[in-house]
């Protein structure tokens, strides 16, 4: 390749780039400006008058009656919560489905669990609402936890996992008279940390992120969880104000960023391997 | 090991507890939803009578007020469609050759910036937008005016406001597209494109016989998924636009769950709900028998 041509291929690269962190970084320099700076139009990057306010007010709930901190909180450990659940009942069915040949049904369990990841979620939304509602779980952690645990994905990424490990070792192990749970708990489970990883930082992101359910799973702004609760400040009747409403946008993308970030190769793979064969 | 009544006991109490979340929020939902639809349920009655095909008879009926919103939305939900699938597809993939292109040591590096957006959430996204389309302090109004031009209605006049829609699905969503199709680019083998160097093929043929034959499945992929999301699209026309300039926007899903929390009609949403999955599983199926009889001739 001509020196030419890769010098143009970086500066649209670059262009790009500009493109794509610049709303992002225009997010995070509104959040230190005054409203008066913020709603002027100017387009500093720098604000003239960097101020802390925004934070101070927004996560000290005083801010339009929102508890800010409690919204994050309760992100946080029903994300915690759900990924630890996810973990546990998907890498079990993994295993029993991989690993147990005497699993009654295992077929036909096999390919009804695959056959539901091509189901829309608009199929199951409206009956789900009426069937927590029915058991009095609106407005609960509940609610916003248990739908997460019906997804097949992490199965899926499991027991491809799973199958792939090799007989011998576990051969060995049973003749050792190793027990079906031992062999779960203290061979392939510590033998699949890093695929738990992939699949944990993908369940979290997506419970955190998750914004429809929990906005009418939820009645109470203190349930709220801080996906829904933002998305209710930026269609409710808020006041604009552009630097404490970016204040608050950058609090909630924060936990995410880092994760993705931290995970990124672990979120890649697990993207790669959730169809493409 | 011996497959006896307690061993095939024990190898099910593994799956049990998925089997219990599957069950209860997931085949029980599908079933019950059916069941729904059959019904004249309204959230706020105690009482549900069982009406048949009613509710799917009044969304195919002319003139109701059920068919209008059915059939707008899902007009509305095409057109995002039609406008965003080619280029999710084809910016995708450009990227994905861009990214490739880079020297080794950058890559990563504009990769984590495109992907970077993926990782947010609906609401944070929205917010993020609202603030660059605003009509008089937005960035992009207050640079356009900068350079002398008028600041332009983004979000409340047509065509801008599908503009806007598709630009921040691109910028929410393409990073996914693109890492798809980074590793399948990388899957390519080398050798193909050193044979045809020799054959003294340009670019433009190698990219048509050997980079677009070799990625199909992916593209198939690529091209189902980025389908059933466009179908599925609602925070960005619920969060931004509201479903406006009037109705302009108001895709399917925000009038379906209109019809149920706000019209408090579940029965006839979930009728509706039903018609655009069974839509959605069929387009999807449809794009996949069609790759794949074009594989085989």
């Amino acid at each position: 390749m001509g020196k030419a041509k890769k010098i143009g291929l970086l500066v649209l690269a670059i262009l790009i780039a500009l493109f794509v962190l610049l709303p992002l970084v225009w997010m995070l320099s509104t959040a230190f400006k005054n409203d008066f700076e913020a709603l002027s139009g100017r387009m500093n990057f720098f604000p003239q008058k960097p101020t802390l306010d925004n934070f101070v007010q927004g996560l000290s709930g005083e801010l339009m009656n929102t508890p800010i901190l409690r919204w994050i909180i309760n992100s946080l450990s029903v994300g915690i919560v759900g990924t630890a659940i996810v973990l546990l009942i998907d890498s079990m069915a993994a295993f029993a489905l991989a690993r147990l040949p005497d699993l009654p049904l295992r077929r036909t369990l096999l390919s009804m669990f695959i056959a539901s990841l091509m189901i829309p979620s608009v199929l199951t939304f409206l009956p789900m609402y009426i069937e927590f509602n029915t058991l009095g779980l609106i407005n609960t952690y509940q609610a916003l936890i248990l739908p997460a645990t019906a997804g097949a994905f992490g199965v899926f990424l499991l027991y491809q996992f799973f199958v792939s490990f090799p007989k011998e070792i576990e051969e060995a192990a049973r003749i050792d008279g190793v027990n079906k749970w031992n062999l779960y708990a203290r061979i392939l489970l510590p033998s699949a940390v890093s695929i738990m990883m992939t699949l944990g930082i993908f369940t979290f992101m997506g419970i955190y992120n998750d914004f429809v359910w929990p906005l009418y799973a939820t009645t109470s702004p203190e349930m709220r969880t801080i996906t829904a609760g933002i998305a209710m400040m930026a269609t409710g009747s808020y006041t604009q104000s552009y630097g404490k409403l970016m204040a608050m946008t950058t609090i909630a993308a924060l936990p995410v960023l880092i994760i993705f970030i931290v995970g990124q190769k672990s979120f890649v793979k697990a993207i790669t391997s959730s169809g493409v064969k | 090991m011996k497959s006896t009544w307690t061993s095939r006991f024990t190898s099910f109490l593994f799956i049990l507890p998925y089997l219990a979340a599957f069950g209860l929020f997931l085949l029980f939902p599908i079933l019950y939803g059916f069941v729904i639809s059959l019904q004249d349920f309204e959230l706020l009655s105690a009482a549900h009578p069982f009406v048949g095909l009613r509710n799917y008879i009044t969304i195919f009926t002319p003139g109701t007020y059920e068919n209008s919103i059915f059939f707008r939305g899902l007009w509305t939900t095409f057109q995002f469609v039609l406008y965003s699938v080619p280029l999710l597809i084809v910016v995708g993939l450009g990227m994905a050759m861009l990214v490739n292109a880079l020297p080794a040591k950058l890559r990563g590096l504009f990769r984590t910036f495109y992907f970077l957006p993926y990782a947010l959430s609906a609401s944070v996204m929205a917010v993020i937008w609202l603030m660059m389309f605003d009509t008089n302090a937005g960035f992009i109004n207050s640079l356009l005016q900068k350079l002398g031009l008028t600041g332009i209605p983004w979000l409340t006049a047509t065509p801008w406001v599908w503009i806007a829609l598709v630009l921040t699905t691109l910028w929410w969503t393409i990073g996914f597209n693109m890492i798809i199709f980074v590793n399948a680019l990388n899957e390519v083998p080398e050798d193909y494109y050193e044979a045809a160097a020799i054959d003294g093929a340009g670019a433009w043929s190698r990219f048509v016989s050997i980079t677009l034959p070799s990625i199909r499945p992916v593209m198939l992929f690529v091209m189902i998924t980025s389908t059933i999301a466009s179908f599925n699209i609602y925070a960005q026309p619920f969060l931004l636009t509201r479903g406006g300039p009037g109705d302009t926007t108001k895709v399917l899903l925000i009038n379906v769950l209109d019809q149920a929390f706000v019209r408090k009609d579940i029965g006839s949403a979930s009728a509706m709900a039903i018609l655009m999955a069974l839509l959605i599983m069929m387009v999807s199926i449809v794009q996949f028998r069609l790759t794949n009889r074009k594989e085989k001739v």
